[in-house]
């Protein structure tokens, strides 16, 4: 039953689509029903993503286990956002009038996720600067990589070198300026050639293979073949 | 013992971040501003806003996580400001959880009130739903279906904008911004099956995929990483975050083709000194 249930569901769900899409119509109002039910279990996830992430990292707390006070600011990070965004906004709802007879109503304007609240403010001040910060260093990465690995080993490795530096200076205003010193149209030839002709050739086949790739394990899911996301090879 | 030409194919690499401190701040200190070359595909972008009608309504979408923000925050201020320009109203989205819907907020109120514009009647943050597929085919139905609240918890019924634009059926143009994957299926759901057009602005990473698109005509007009952004200002006539950025992107990659070629300087010459002492 473990196994046969979600093939079916994952059968049913596929046909619907599928017969909805090139028959459309045929299935009333099915498939609106059905993507509505995806966006449905899909909030049921990330609360479970959530439950999840506070058992995991508050029993290593609990235990004093390796690393717990990071798992401790992990946990205080998830509730610091998490519940004020939760929290009724205003009395108009039966939650809201719970509890904001409890609390000042002055608290509204912090709660939930609009501006001025709670959540706002950790997300613009302390979440937001600190990915800014992380994918900030990746340029450091970048060019230490790149001074490292770009060798003209063999001719391969030298046209893809050429096509990046040509590339990296086109994509720059003092880069472009450079190279109209050699011609007044070399900056077009590189929009049209490279990424309009080499880039497009390329991408577009990498485009279809991956759809192809992505329909045919589709078709082997919904064909109860693949079942590898139920966690069996 | 290392020769001359070992050693600079083996620079430490704190030498190497310290030229690329150099470089960002440079230009901060000592501006010097070099024009910005439009592309066809950003000018392509600007002409299909241009072309629309005033007081349409559009839909921007904030598809982006905070880390991808120097290139795709001057992207979303631009558009803003060309359509609140142009009067159009303006309904946002985000397909990503973190950051998407909270940047929406806060972009959107600093520009409207520069333009005057009021919440609810000349834009509206519809926030996000889980299921990005789900909720593109969603919204050609019933976006109230989808959204039954906006981002900060009004109910769409309240809100004047809401009660003309009631599918895609009364948006013009959907301009994406994006830092991952959202646009291919705005392309391949609601540009191929529901007939909007789609256009927008993405990561310099992404662009090459999207050029694609753009070629294929599935996608009217693109804007690609901080360059992209900058020349959108430029078709505006402003000085944004994305022009002033390029002088230090422009440094950074200079650096960057600096030290490639040094290396393989270094390279060149120890594979012929190593060559000569074999024999």
């Amino acid at each position: 039953m473990r196994t046969t249930l979600p093939v079916i569901v994952a059968f049913l769900s596929g046909f619907v689509m599928v017969v909805s899409f090139f028959f459309g119509g045929a299935l009333g109002d099915l498939d609106d029903n059905a993507l509505q039910w995806v966006t449905i279990v899909g909030g049921f996830t990330l609360v479970l993503g959530v439950f999840s992430i506070l058992r995991v990292n508050g029993k290593v707390v609990a235990k004093r286990g390796r690393d717990w006070p990071y798992k401790l600011a992990t946990v205080i990070s998830v509730v610091a956002m998490a519940i004020p965004s939760m929290l009724p906004v205003s009395t108009n709802t039966v939650g809201g009038r719970i509890f904001y007879s409890i609390f000042p109503e002055s608290w509204g304007s912090r709660m939930g996720t609009g501006p001025s609240s709670i959540y706002d403010w950790l997300f613009n001040y302390i979440d937001s600067p600190m990915m800014e910060t992380m994918f900030a260093m990746l340029a450091f990465f970048i060019a230490s990589a790149a001074y490292r690995a770009f060798r003209a080993r063999n001719a391969e490795a030298s046209l893809l070198l050429i096509t990046a530096t040509v590339v990296m200076l086109w994509r720059i205003p003092m880069g472009e300026a450079l190279l109209r010193l050699f011609s007044d149209s070399l900056p077009d030839y590189i929009n049209m050639y490279v990424m309009n002709g080499f880039n497009v050739s390329v991408q577009r086949g990498i485009i279809i293979g991956a759809a192809l790739g992505a329909a045919s394990m589709s078709l082997r899911i919904i064909l109860g073949i693949e079942r590898t996301y139920m966690g069996k090879g | 013992m290392a020769s001359f030409w070992d050693n600079i194919q083996n620079i430490d690499r704190r030498w190497i971040y310290l030229l690329v401190a150099g470089a960002v701040l440079f230009p901060m200190i000592f501006v010097a501003n070099f024009p910005i070359e439009l592309t066809p595909e950003s000018l392509q972008l600007y002409n299909a806003i241009d072309a629309l009608p005033d007081s349409c309504a559009v839909m921007l979408t904030f598809d982006y996580y905070p880390s991808a923000l120097a290139e795709t925050e001057p992207m979303s201020v631009a558009a803003l400001r060309h359509m609140f320009r142009k009067n159009m109203k303006v309904v946002t989205i985000s397909n990503i959880p973190l950051g998407g819907p909270s940047i929406a907020e806060r972009v959107t109120r600093e520009i409207a009130k520069e333009y005057g514009k009021e919440y609810g009647v000349d834009y509206v943050n519809l926030g996000y739903k889980y299921g990005y597929v789900a909720v593109m085919h969603g919204l050609a139905g019933s976006i109230e279906r989808i959204f039954p609240a906006d981002n900060t918890g009004n109910l769409l019924r309240d809100l004047p904008l809401m009660q003309t634009v009631k599918n895609y059926d009364n948006i013009k143009f959907i301009y994406v911004v994006a830092d991952n994957a959202t646009l291919e299926y705005w392309i391949s759901i609601v540009n191929a099956q529901y007939g909007i057009p789609v256009g927008g602005g993405v990561t310099a990473v992404m662009a090459p995929k999207m050029y694609a698109f753009v070629e294929s005509g599935q996608m009217i007009g693109l804007l690609g990483g901080m360059k992209g952004a900058a020349e959108y200002e430029r078709l505006l006539g402003i000085l944004g975050t994305a022009t002033r950025g390029m002088n230090s992107q422009s440094m950074v990659h200079l650096v960057i083709i600096f030290l490639v070629i040094i290396g393989n300087v270094g390279f060149f010459f120890s594979r012929q000194d190593k060559g000569k002492r074999n024999g």
